[in-house]
């Protein structure tokens, strides 16, 4: 059978997206592959095809939570049951008893502390791994962004299991982010399939306005005129309620906030209603958009900016996959750096957590050996995220030949030497925004990524200049919900075909 | 005048109920549904059992805030250290308040807090995912998300024994009868928060927004919907079986706490209140506290065992000769009676002083 006939049989598609035949083809001719595809694209749906394809397990290690909630999420909405994913929200009890049955699973997915885990490790070498994905691969090298001491165990993980068929997806890598994740991943013979980043039809704003006030103004403005769905990003869960607020103010109605600090319910219900053009704005912080395949987005704005060109990439990403002209824009006002370094420190433990640990560990001898067991009450003293306290305990855990003092300065080393990767990524970012003399910002953003800009595009950005009432909307943007409501009516439209009398 | 927010029209409700005998945070206790005898027992001396856990969230500071408003309004007026009483002002603006805004008359918090939980989100579960069967969707979110309902859901389905249509049809026809006949609220408010094929509920704040209400006041009538539609079909199960399948695991008295029916069975199996304390490793205290507990949920329970006929009588007539409901002023009465005893027959008068 033909792949097309395949990709019908599985996910209801007639055609492939750009990209995604070939690094099947690769797979199912038993190659290891790297494949950089850009955002919106369908990255997943070229281990998923594949693993329908070969015989036994496709073992998946995926460094975002929120990602592999969404990808687990997909595959069981297009029927799938046999999948299982293995992070930190599932307790041991459901751990165990997914691990006793592991042999049923055809999707098996991995957050990396789960590389840490001997269990896993042997349960997985009793199985005949088809295919092992690494996605978001970029985050394994020590140049990304989301780089963890958990990814070195990468390597040595994959040859403990016979060095499986691998696949590694990213969106986003520059060269010497590719060399390591290849390097790291130990493998020798490979073929590689790379995409350009860019995205013609999305065009590339920025707009600098004076103030926060200012800003806040020219939001509402933008939302007002600019053709909708879109999506408009915050860094803090607290301006996204604001700013849904104040936009309903102003008169648009179909507007909502989404963020991680919201209820389950309300967080499902919100990412549908904007699924199925119930509402027609988001006002999300970065946990929105993973996973979420709307076609038909028109533009995205960025009300602060992002840590990193990678992130930027992967969230205006998110418009126009239809095809379709599609507008990103990212609005500045001076100083506005200070929120992402500060969020940037913020992901790492601080030099006076670290003390506090480790003069609880000098005046508790025997806390470092239960350690594993009473991780939680060090972490609540010393108010450490998880992904702080794994950092950690990475630390603590190595090395364990070496005095306890000399682990905390490796690990104070390592953070400063994270803090300047991010601090460099920021600054990158900033460069970006503000190129009024360096010209095209799809030229900038595409040297970041050591690419060339080849075609000329209508519309490219600000600096080759953008006819903004392109993106207008051509209708009224005040649509209101429906003033008339009949309930049984309702009812009878969620219930029954048909109205019955 | 300002504009008062509903939650603290019901605080100030609650206050004036309490006439000043109660501290403001038993209040708070009261509306986040904390599971303790005292709480418990005012919720019944003072007929507020129909706010018992209807807000579960609310926070001291919260409600702190509010008081001081009241305060500054010149609704309550300080009695003691953190108790008010109600100005004629007070009592005025309450009237007119809840004139125009009535408290649904089926707020039943005390009966169904736990059960209304359960019986949503099984209810959205069911109808977002018999409403895609029946339009032969296997493709969509489920927008409840724990493996355990949805285990339940897939039993439930299982279990009745319907095609897709006669489902859908029989839960449209039940859903139907049992909320057409309420006559203080809208169904609307319960109806648009479904989610079905093509169709996303609206969240808890959309929804108010669209009835253009306060949050909690719309909080207040969309629980008013679900306890009259839980009392409706607890009591005519053949009516609506379909909906009183989806509650049937759950109906355990669920008005005692788990310890206190722990207590009464082993009351049952016949040990005194000594021997339960020595084998539950509980104080005597807890276990007294139980039994009130027991006496104010469980009509015809006779406390003649703890307190006899004779003392019954004369805490019954001190109780109805004082104004106050504080212990302290019944038991200056009837000296010989201790205050477990006085507590007991409380208790057991229930609400009906």
């Amino acid at each position: 059978m033909k792949l097309e006939e395949h990709l019908k049989q599985y996910f209801n598609y007639t055609a492939f997206r750009t990209g995604q035949k070939e690094v099947i083809s690769s797979i199912l001719d038993g190659n290891h592959t790297v494949a950089m595809l850009p955002t919106g694209t369908g990255k997943s749906l070229c281990y998923q095809l594949s693993g329908y394809l070969l015989n036994g397990p496709v073992v998946i290690i995926s460094p975002l939570l929120s990602l592999m909630q969404d990808q687990t999420e997909q595959l069981m909405m297009n029927g799938e049951k046999r999948v299982i994913a293995f992070n930190s929200f599932l307790t041991s009890m459901e751990k165990n008893q997914a691990l006793s049955q592991l042999d049923t699973y055809k999707f098996i997915f991995l957050s990396p502390e789960m590389l840490k885990s001997d269990f896993i490790l042997n349960r997985l070498k009793e199985l005949q791994i088809a295919l092992f994905v690494i996605d978001e691969a970029h985050c394994i090298s020590q140049w990304g962004y989301d780089f963890r001491p958990d990814y070195l165990r990468l390597g040595d993980f994959r040859r403990e299991l016979g060095n499986p068929l691998t696949l590694a997806l990213t969106a986003t890598a520059t060269q010497e982010v590719k060399e390591e994740v290849i390097s790291s991943l130990g493998l020798i013979k490979w073929n590689e399939y790379i995409y350009s980043v860019d995205r013609p039809n999305i065009a590339l704003a920025v707009e600098v306005v004076d103030s926060y006030q200012d800003k806040s103004d020219r939001l509402v403005e933008l939302v007002q005129t600019l053709e909708g769905p879109g999506i408009v990003y915050f860094s803090s869960k607290k301006m996204a309620e604001k700013m849904a607020i104040q936009l309903k103010r102003y008169g648009t109605n179909r507007v909502m906030a989404y963020h991680g600090g919201m209820e389950q319910e309300n967080r499902v219900l919100i990412q549908q209603q904007f699924l199925h053009d119930q509402l027609d704005v988001i006002c999300a912080t970065s946990a929105f958009g993973m996973g979420i395949n709307k076609e038909n987005i028109r533009y995205v704005i960025h009300f602060h900016m992002p840590l990193q060109l990678e992130s930027y990439l992967q969230e205006i990403g998110r418009a126009g996959r239809d095809g379709l002209k599609s507008i990103a824009l990212l609005l500045y006002s001076p100083g506005d750096e200070q929120l992402p370094y500060q969020l940037a420190e913020g992901e790492l433990p601080s030099k006076e957590q670290l003390d506090f640990v480790y003069r609880l560990l000098e005046e508790n001898k025997d806390l470092i050996k239960d350690l594993a067991e009473r991780d939680n009450e060090v972490r609540s003293l010393s108010g450490l995220t998880e992904i702080q306290w794994r950092l950690v305990e990475d630390y603590l855990f190595r090395n364990t030949d070496k005095p306890v003092q000399q682990r905390f300065e490796q690990l104070k080393d390592f953070i400063n030497e994270r803090l300047q990767v991010k601090r460099k990524k920021i600054n990158e970012m900033l460069i970006w925004t503000q190129t009024q003399l360096n010209g095209c910002r799809r030229k900038n953003i595409l040297k970041y990524f050591e690419e060339d800009k080849t075609i000329e595009i209508n519309d490219c950005c600000d600096q080759c200049g953008i006819d903004l009432t392109v993106f207008y909307s051509k209708t009224d943007n005040h649509k209101s919900a429906d003033n008339f409501f009949d309930w049984k009516k309702h009812l009878a439209k969620i219930l029954l075909v048909s109205e019955r009398d | 005048m300002m504009k008062n927010s509903f939650l603290s029209m019901i605080i100030l409700y609650c206050l004036h109920k309490i006439n000043g005998e109660r501290t403001v945070y038993s209040i708070l206790h009261l509306l986040n549904g904390k599971k303790s005898s005292q709480t418990i027992q005012d919720a019944h001396f003072f007929h507020l059992t129909s706010f018992f856990c209807t807000f579960p969230l609310l926070k001291r500071v919260e409600l702190e805030m509010l008081i001081d408003l009241l305060k500054k309004q010149g609704f309550i007026s300080q009695y003691k250290e953190q108790s008010y009483y109600v100005t004629p002002v007070g009592v005025k603006r309450l009237s007119e308040y809840f004139k125009s805004n009535p408290i649904p008359a089926n707020l039943n918090g005390w009966k169904y807090h736990n059960l209304a939980v359960v019986f949503w989100e099984r209810l959205s579960l069911a109808v977002q995912v018999i409403s895609q069967l029946k339009n032969h969707n296997s493709k969509y979110l489920p927008i409840q998300k724990s493996k355990e309902l949805h285990q339940w859901l897939k039993d439930y389905l299982y279990k009745r024994k319907l095609s897709k249509d006669e489902l859908a049809d029989q839960l449209y026809d039940e859903l139907v009868g049992c909320l057409e006949t309420i006559d203080d609220l809208d169904p609307s408010i319960l109806v648009k928060r479904l989610t079905g094929y093509q169709i996303i509920g609206l969240t808890e704040s959309q929804a108010a927004d669209q009835f253009d209400m306060d949050v909690d006041a719309y909080h207040i009538q969309f629980l008013g919907l679900l306890h009259y539609m839980l009392e409706r079909v607890g009591t005519k199960q053949r009516d609506f079986p379909l909906l009183s399948y989806m509650i049937e695991d759950k109906k355990r008295d669920a008005s005692l706490t788990e310890s206190s029916h722990r207590t009464l069975n082993l009351l049952q199996s016949g040990y005194t209140l000594d021997e339960i304390a020595h084998m539950r490793n509980l104080k005597k205290n807890t276990i007294e506290d139980h039994l009130v507990e027991i006496a104010l949920n469980i009509p015809y329970f006779d406390v003649s065992a703890f307190v006899n006929l004779d003392k019954q009588q004369k805490i019954k007539k001190a109780i109805n000769s004082v104004t106050s409901k504080q212990l302290k002023h019944i038991r200056e009465l009837v000296p010989d009676a201790d205050y477990f005893e006085i507590r007991l027959v409380l208790a057991q008068g229930g609400e009906k002083k």
